[in-house]
């Protein structure tokens, strides 16, 4: 039995040209809301709050110098050359422990993906040695080092393989089997199968060990070398800060923690977001 | 012909039942070694041996002397004399007693923060900046500063761990915050729930994962702070000659790693270093993993056992 309806015929409704629906904002208010803005606004703020502390409180600028006496004694480190010597001495520790420190990981690894026993013994050894910090070593590396270059890249070796070998083997083992039968199936095997199928699937977490590791390896190598400082005035940033603030001149220990900071954020910002935008995101995994 | 006959267009088909197999026939009797062998637990004690082993030997056969590098055994036994005499035990006290001094506070600090920082868009983007911004400055660093305005006590290494513990657990904090659904706030909103109550019954549970990731890192950063800390303070005592930096060190581990090394008995060295394993273990796999079974996966917000 067929209904008969009336025809329904769609009334298009005009697009309304007279009613404006957007707010309106002064350039103020959308300047203000723009992030860079806002964030700027938070550090001017802390700036100024810090200089004011500073000639208000009327404090010791031995003790506490100003925002605009640092920055005078960061131009003159700048000037004499001195911050960029310690920041070299401080990466060159940096440039041998961090590749080091990957190859040992790398080695550890391939022998944990190929045996049994060899993953058992990386498990056990990344247990015993993650929780210990690298820092603590730093007595024994100056018995067998001594007071030198090779203690500090000992001990950032060691903050270093255990990060990036516990985070590479979670990944590896979070990888699809799936993934890995098809590249058994292309007869791919051994370092092969780890070079082109569980490296680049495992990658996100491999960064991340990478970075937990730089940020272990940043901190450990200026506390050794603060602690080096303390010992024999020697080394780079962070016995620049140790020597600087026994000599009481806390201006220049507050530059190099402001450089100390840029390069914290350098690294992190720049190095690791733009490897992770030529890897993982364009890969999108 | 019925109707179903017509549809299948094809014969009847009766499926035959297949007798079980004998158990006896397929299951094969594994030498008890290898049995043995599959347990993980057995591997794990047999790869530890014989490290040991070969440590042993290595050391040894090698005639290095024993301030070098002593032997397992020799570890073992200045461990032994260590819990025997207190003097790890009190090393160990010492320094978890300023830890837990130091992340309590700590932690008290970073919830004020992240509170005012839910309650006010400038709060917010003070505390991200300043957070990400601090970060990446190793604690460490500023102890030498803390010493000069605290002197050299337990004031400064407490300075000194709230940095390493404020800016982490206050920008994981941030992060878990910024990333609950919208669904869950307006939900909270519609019980009627601000303020302080909003923050505990809907903030803090769904961002509970990623605050435990937060307290996890802060305690790793602390803890190597605290070593450091009092390494250096024995760097003073040795190098500048403060008098009674032992005392206002409390002489916690690192600083008993410190002493042996600059007595000379790296076997205590080694015992120090086997103590502090032994804690940093503990932290992670009792206390820290109790912490998240006890919350976050009981309220199923990760899988259990990864």
């Amino acid at each position: 039995m067929n209904v008969e309806r009336p025809e329904y015929v769609v009334e298009r409704i005009e697009r309304p040209t007279d009613i404006d629906i957007s707010i309106k904002r002064s350039a103020l208010a959308q300047f203000l809301d723009r992030e860079i803005t806002r964030k700027a606004a938070v550090l001017l703020l802390v700036a100024i709050t810090w200089e004011l502390y500073v000639r208000i409180g009327d404090v010791n600028a031995l003790l506490f110098p100003g925002f605009l006496e640092t920055c005078a004694a960061l131009w003159e480190l700048i000037l004499s050359g001195e911050i960029f010597r310690k920041a070299y001495y401080s990466f060159r520790i940096l440039a041998f422990g961090y590749p080091i420190g990957i190859l040992l990981a790398a080695a550890l690894i391939v022998l944990a993906s190929s045996t049994r026993i060899g993953r058992d013994f990386l498990g056990l050894i990344t247990s015993i040695f993650q929780p210990l910090p690298a820092i603590a070593l730093l007595p024994l590396a100056t018995i067998w080092f001594g007071f030198g270059t090779s203690s500090l890249v000992f001990v950032t070796v060691h903050s270093i393989v255990w990060a990036v070998a516990l985070s590479t083997v979670a990944g590896f083992a979070a990888v699809g089997r799936t993934m890995v039968m098809v590249g058994e199936n292309y007869g791919v095997t051994g370092i092969k199968l780890i070079r082109l199928v569980l490296v680049p699937a495992a990658l996100p977490s491999i960064l991340t060990g990478l970075r937990i590791a730089w940020a272990f390896a940043w901190r450990t190598l200026i506390g050794a070398e603060v602690i080096f400082g303390a010992v024999s005035g020697e080394g780079g940033l962070g016995g620049m800060v140790f020597e600087n603030s026994d000599w009481l001149r806390t201006d220049a220990v507050f530059a190099t923690l402001v450089v100390i900071i840029l390069i914290g954020l350098a690294v992190e910002n720049l190095v690791f977001i733009n490897i992770e935008k030529m890897t993982v995101r364009k890969w999108q995994a | 012909m019925t109707s179903h006959d017509r549809f299948l267009g094809r014969e009847e088909r009766h499926l035959t039942v297949i007798p079980p197999v004998d158990d006896a026939a397929v299951t094969r009797d594994r030498a008890l070694i290898d049995r043995l062998w599959n347990i993980d637990i057995t591997r794990k004690v047999t790869i530890l041996l014989a490290l040991g082993l070969i440590w042993e030997l290595g050391v040894l056969s090698s005639n290095v002397s024993d301030q070098v590098m002593p032997t397992a055994s020799a570890t073992l036994a200045a461990f032994g004399e260590g819990l025997a005499s207190g003097a790890i035990q009190t090393a160990a006290w010492n320094s978890i007693k300023t830890l837990l001094s130091g992340y309590g506070i700590g932690l008290a600090v970073s919830s004020v923060f992240v509170s005012i920082a839910v309650a006010w868009r400038f709060g917010t983007d003070m505390l991200t900046t300043l957070s990400a911004m601090l970060n990446p400055l190793p604690a460490i660093a500023l102890l030498p500063l803390a010493m000069i305005w605290f002197g050299l006590g337990k004031g400064a290494i407490i300075f000194t761990l709230l940095h390493s513990i404020v800016w982490p657990v206050s920008l994981y904090a941030m992060t878990g915050i910024r990333g609950i659904s919208p669904t869950l706030k307006m939900m909270g909103r519609n019980y009627g729930l601000r303020g302080p109550r909003f923050i505990l019954l809907i903030l803090l549970p769904a961002a509970f994962p990623t605050i435990i990731s937060g307290l996890r890192i802060a305690w790793a950063f602390a803890w190597r702070t605290l070593m450091a800390a009092e390494l250096v303070f024995g760097g003073q005592v040795s190098g500048g000659g403060f008098a009674g930096a032992e005392a206002g060190n409390s002489g916690g581990l690192g600083w008993y790693i410190f002493r042996s090394q600059m007595e000379n008995q790296t076997a205590s060295v080694f015992a120090g270093l086997l103590a502090i394993i032994v804690i940093g273990i503990f932290v992670e796999n009792v206390l820290l993993r109790g912490v998240e079974r006890l919350t976050v996966e009981r309220w199923g917000m990760t899988r259990s056992g990864s």
